[in-house]
């Protein structure tokens, strides 16, 4: 994830709509609550990086099916623009289409649409360039077919989105949902935003909701859109100065017809941008730790070393990845529904007073007053840093570690002292230690930047403490993963049917189903492909019941990366498990279980002689165990060994 | 899954060509996509590039011809459908109006900037402002004015009985008297007007007796409120309030004399009780209290008269838990009809009268808003049979021809809530209807009254009520067909289903404790323990387990 810089960190919060009362699913088990749904949706949206998007960083359920979204914040935004009545000038508006059309089309190439693009959704950072806030929405929430509320603002929706209509609960003449929108969608809301630029005005602000939808659809009869909407608002002159680029921008946006639209992919290489698009450098995605690409290819040192430090001011918090900082805010006591408590976000009434008056057989309720406070208000809460205050505290070398020193394993630090007696706490205190945190995570990250080279330091390191934020990426240094791991789990084979297909689909959703990732949809799906793609690559071994629980915790800490946990699984079970998937594996297991009943005859022969005595042979209770490591029954104390 | 629907109309085939060259052969591969595509396209070359032995020279080629292909023909796609739901629009399949009227509510329903504004409520603003002072030093001298409030209609009303009780003496004399001359001086017809004299006479004092408390008990909900606003008030503008501490503060010491003089009359009855905590679930467990309680129902709302401190306690408790997120809840059994007029509902109305109830509507009003609540729901219900009757449901018939015959009753399994300040240890009561049915010994878990039980359980889900009280038994009161095994086998049912549906609630709530009261009417000491080494046997009952980390 990029640093936070002058970014800050927002987070706003809704509600999933309520599952309907009395259905089940169509294996007999209960229906997954849709919050779930949208937390193991919104996970790929983590790794969705771009200098055009918002950075989103984590999900948490709450009460209810409350959800918080945090995510990267800036506190500007274009709707500043129109409020102060003035006209934003024509470079500016170029510059604004062209960056926002920048962020549509990469997130056009992960599949996602917007779809509620207005004017206070497109922040703006200290440099004056874009960046897009809620992009996510609309994928977390499968299309809007999760939560109550509408996805978009009225004045920005797009005729073909009003004419498929909305869904609503409570009105049973739909049947069905309203059809996803395509990304030519967001282009014409793109369209309005930058009329509402050019004309110093808000459009359609003043009119009853249903009028202006009624407005926008009637705007398909008329020849030439841009003027009428002109003349409507009174500012036809100031369009008409507009030069001939920008006009045909904003006629291009708002073509009536989707099909005349074009996306935001065509409109980027328009010939109306060719004085601005110079004045970018396309997007290269930063390599990743394992692939076959040479990781320092791209890199550029200015002539002078020097020029490096010069931007040195003292803020070293605002160098780390954003998540880092949210990982650590957390640790420093931060309450997400605190936070939002206190702007008065959330406020809730007491339960006594919402209680309904009458409940039928089927548990629908009635004479409930709807609850205001579970309308939505989508407002974005900038959470204050205060708390990580003391951690400001530290120097320049605990933020820059020198690695080469094989001496000292911490670096030194105006509190080292009191960091090199946290070592010696329990690892649940360290843990929670926002300061010792900082600096492992630290190290930990400039180890894995220097990996493999730095494998033997990790391992060192590993044997103190592995900080949560990176077990997972450690995990796959200390299994040696390298290589292109990323296309060898592409041209594995995880769709054709196979024998073990059933087992698989059995076994899944009673598999650490508490926790949320893994009971998600989204979960579902991976656990299924990472499954199938251990069992067709590895032809001489079997699926055996346990390999589920064993493949749990590699999904866990590489949600957002299947082939990685993937490739930790396939690394791990050779070395820790070897044979154990044989066809036939009694023998491996036998060899097991007799080296264990010598260890506890060894270790506690009173025990043993009792275990003996009554027969209870360690076959009836410990293999399990073994073939799955111990994952099944402490799956999350495995997590933090 | 409505969704799915709307999907499946939409899904198409299409075919993907792509030709290349290998050495001197032209090849062609043909792949049939289905629309919309879901799974991801680098596993599907990854599958293609496998099946076909695809040699690796062309491995990137078919990478973006097959990525451009797939973008072109989902915009192709959405394009298709935009327009159908414009043309739609144009030829007037789609009535705009209506279209937008939809919009229009589905904003206005569910996003705070388009909501109307909210009208005050008093209701909410009261709750804030009695929160705010049960959390504070006032809480004492709030308690006691409700305890003198309590006292000043416990005495009336033992007035009221005294004086019952004396017209029903003076009008048996005045009967034996009658009776006696029977024959002699008087006819048949003159018994019978004296007793409808008597009646009439009974009848005009029990109007009169109701009326006054009526109006005391109006007159302080009043005048208590009046005060708690003002005081609230007060503390507000002077926030240095050591004053009106120290004048909060003096008051109760006179109070708790009154109270306390004419104590500790009778002992109370001794409860059978036994608590557990249990555990639930396979991998992560939840915790929750279990207690099997011998009581009569109304214990938990009754208040002891002449309060010992253990009743003051309890009252603080209920007070401070009254406007937050952790209530109480009671289920009582009650038959067909939203009224009090017999049986069990009578004497819970007799006892939610006993203390004015200085925060909701009285039971009666309350009882008059859920008949109307009912009649809407019904009306609501039918309505919408009418539009969709091919719904089967089970038993539907029978169900309906009762609704027919009379809208206003409620059915087995349904149940109304009424909410308390004034009862000593519940804050809302769940009337859950049942029939003679749970009498008989043959109930199953789908019985309409199991059923209405989970669905108390999820009201207490989604409203935070975390300590709930059922009657284990499903009756409130032993008969003689409710032999032992009839009992036991009950008991099992309750259980069991209680213990599912608390599972069910984990997954609803994330695993909140809670605490689950099992209360058995008046039953034998040896009945009570059978029954509390049943319960053992269903929930799996926590032990004790010390784990050390080495770390």
């Amino acid at each position: 994830m990029r640093p936070l810089k002058d970014a800050q960190l927002g987070a706003f919060t809704f509600f999933a709509s309520a599952l309907p009362h009395d259905v089940c699913g169509s294996n007999g088990l209960p229906l997954t609550p849709n919050s779930i749904k949208i937390l193991g949706r919104f996970q790929i949206l983590k790794t969705v990086t771009h200098p055009r998007l918002c950075q989103y960083v984590d999900i948490s359920r709450g009460k209810h099916e409350r959800l918080i979204v945090v995510a990267e914040h800036f506190e500007s935004s274009l709707s500043d623009f129109p409020k102060q009545g003035k006209k934003a000038s024509t470079e500016k508006v170029l510059q604004v289409a062209y960056e926002v059309l920048e962020g549509l089309e990469f997130m056009n190439k992960h599949g996602m649409v917007h779809r509620a693009l207005s004017a206070h959704n497109v922040l703006m950072d200290c440099k004056g360039n874009v960046k897009l806030a809620k992009f996510g929405l609309y994928h977390m929430t499968d299309h809007g077919a999760d939560v109550d509320f509408p996805i978009g603002y009225p004045s920005y929706l797009a005729p073909e989105v009003i004419a498929q209509g909305s869904f609503h609960l409570s009105d049973s003449s739909h049947d069905e949902a309203p059809l996803p929108s395509g990304s030519k969608t967001d282009v014409w809301s793109l369209g309005v935003l930058l009329f509402e630029l050019c004309a110093g005005r808000r459009l359609l602000q003043n009119i009853e909701i249903s009028e202006r939808l009624k407005f926008i659809l009637t705007l398909g009869c008329m020849d030439d859109i841009v003027t009428v909407l002109a003349e409507e608002h009174g500012c036809l002159d100031a369009i008409k100065e507009l030069p001939e680029n920008v006009l045909e921008l904003l006629t291009k946006c708002l073509t009536f017809l989707p099909s005349k639209r074009p996306t935001p992919a065509e409109l980027l290489r328009d010939p109306v941008f060719d004085g601005v698009s110079c004045l970018y450098t396309p997007f290269k995605k930063p390599v990743s730790l394992f692939s076959s690409s040479l990781r320092c290819a791209h890199l550029e040192l200015p002539e002078d070393i020097s020029d490096l430090c010069k931007d040195d001011d003292e803020d070293y918090l605002s160098e780390r990845a954003i998540n880092e900082v949210y990982h650590l805010w957390c640790l420093a006591g931060g309450d997400l529904e605190k936070e939002l408590t206190n702007k008065g976000i959330i406020q809730s009434k007491p339960p006594i007073c919402t209680l309904a008056n009458f409940v039928l057989e089927d548990g629908e309720s009635f004479g409930q007053r709807r609850d205001r406070s579970f309308l939505l208000d989508d407002t974005t809460v900038t959470l204050s840093l205060c708390q990580l205050g003391n951690i400001e505290g530290c120097s320049r070398e605990a933020y820059y570690p020198l690695l080469e020193d094989e001496q000292s394993s911490l670096p030194q630090s105006n509190s080292s002292n009191e960091l090199s007696t946290t070592v010696r706490l329990p690892l649940i205190i360290r843990e929670r230690d926002t300061e010792y945190q900082l600096i492992r995570i630290i190290l930990f990250d400039r180890l894995l930047k220097a990996y493999p080279y730095k494998k033997n330091l990790v391992w060192k390191e590993a044997r103190v403490d592995i900080p949560p934020l990176v077990r997972g990426l450690v995990w796959a240094a200390l299994l040696g993963i390298e290589g292109d791991i990323q296309a060898k789990y592409e041209s594995t084979d995880k769709d054709t049917p196979i024998p073990t297909d059933r087992q698989i689909e059995v076994d899944i959703p009673r598999c650490h189903q508490y926790d949320e990732l893994l009971s998600s949809p989204q979960g579902h799906i991976k656990f299924r492909r990472v499954l199938k793609a251990w069992v067709v690559s590895h032809p001489d071994l079997v699926y055996w019941q346990g390999l589920d629980s064993l493949c749990a915790p590699f999904l866990y800490l590489n949600f957002n990366n299947e082939a990685l946990a993937y490739a930790c699984m396939s690394a791990f079970i050779p070395k820790y498990l070897y044979n154990f998937f044989l066809k036939d594996n009694s023998h491996v297991i036998q060899e097991y279980l007799t080296v264990f009943s010598q260890m506890i005859a060894f270790h506690d022969p009173e025990l043993s002689n009792h275990l003996n005595e009554i027969g209870f042979i360690p076959d009836l209770y410990a293999i399990p165990w073994f073939l799955t490591m111990f994952t099944r029954k402490s799956f999350f104390f495995i997590l933090t060994m | 899954m409505k969704k799915n629907k709307g999907k499946a109309n939409t899904t198409s085939e299409k075919e993907f060509v792509f030709e290349f060259r290998a050495g001197k052969h032209n090849c062609v591969l043909k792949v049939p996509l289905q629309f919309p595509v879901q799974e991801n396209i680098s596993d599907l070359h990854g599958r293609l590039m496998l099946l076909h032995k695809i040699p690796c020279y062309i491995e990137k080629d078919l990478k973006t011809s097959l990525s451009s292909f797939v973008e072109k023909e989902t915009i192709l796609d959405y394009d298709r459908e935009a327009e159908l739901a414009l043309q739609r629009l144009t030829t007037g399949d789609v009535d705009i109006n209506q279209l937008t009227n939809a919009w229009t509510r589905s904003y206005v329903e569910t996003t705070l900037e388009h909501a109307r504004p909210e009208e005050p409520s008093w209701d909410e603003d009261f709750a804030d402002v009695y929160h705010e002072l049960i959390h504070s030093p006032a809480s004492d001298t709030l308690l006691n004015l409700e305890h003198n409030y309590f006292v000043s209609i416990s005495e009336l009303i033992s007035e009221r009985d005294m004086e019952l009780k004396k017209l029903q003496e003076r009008q048996a004399s005045e009967m034996d008297k009658v009776m006696h001359e029977l024959g002699n001086t008087l006819s048949d017809h003159d018994v019978n007007a004296v007793a409808s004299q008597h009646f009439d006479a009974q009848q005009v004092l029990e109007n009169k007796w109701a009326s006054e408390l009526k109006q005391v008990t109006g007159i302080q909900k009043h005048e208590y409120q009046q005060w708690v606003i003002s005081l609230h008030q007060d503390m507000q503008k002077s926030n240095n309030s050591s004053q009106i501490t120290e004048e909060i503060k003096v008051q109760p010491s006179q109070l708790l004399e009154v109270a306390d003089s004419g104590a500790r009359m009778f002992e109370e009855q001794p409860l059978l009780e036994e608590s557990f905590t249990i555990h639930l679930g396979a991998q992560l467990k939840t915790m929750h209290n279990l207690r099997l309680v011998r009581a009569d129902v109304l214990d938990f709302c009754k208040h002891r008269r002449h309060g010992s401190g253990g009743a003051k306690l309890r009252r603080l408790q209920t007070a401070l838990s009254l406007y937050s997120s952790s209530l109480c809840g009671l289920v009582l059994l009650v038959d067909n009809r939203v009224n009090s007029y017999s049986g069990i509902k009578r004497e819970f109305a007799t006892v939610a009268k006993e203390c004015t109830d200085f925060h909701f509507p009285f039971l009666e009003a309350q009882l008059d808003e859920v008949q109307q609540v009912l009649l809407y729901a019904r009306a609501q219900r039918s309505s919408k049979q009418k539009e969709q009757p091919e719904i089967p449901r089970n038993g539907g018939d029978d169900k309906s021809k009762n609704v027919e015959r009379n809208p206003s009753n409620i059915l087995p399994g349904e149940f109304y809530i009424s909410r308390h300040s004034n009862l000593s240890e519940v804050h809302a009561v769940f009337h859950l209807c049942v029939d003679d049915n749970v009498r008989s010994g043959n109930i199953t878990a789908r019985d309409p009254a199991i059923m209405g039980l989970r669905n108390i359980l999820k009201v207490c889900c989604t409203h935070d009520v975390t300590t709930v009280t059922v009657p284990l038994l499903l009756v409130h009161d032993m008969s003689e067909e409710m032999t032992i095994p009839w009992c036991l086998k009950r008991a099992e049912l309750v259980f069991k289903c209680v213990k599912g549906f608390m599972m069910e609630m984990a997954s609803w709530d994330g695993g909140i404790s809670r605490t689950v009261q099992f209360l058995v009417p008046n039953i034998s000491e040896e009945m009570f323990y059978q029954l509390s080494n049943m319960l053992p046997q269903i929930f799996r009952v926590s032990s004790t387990l010390t784990l050390t980390s080495k770390h």
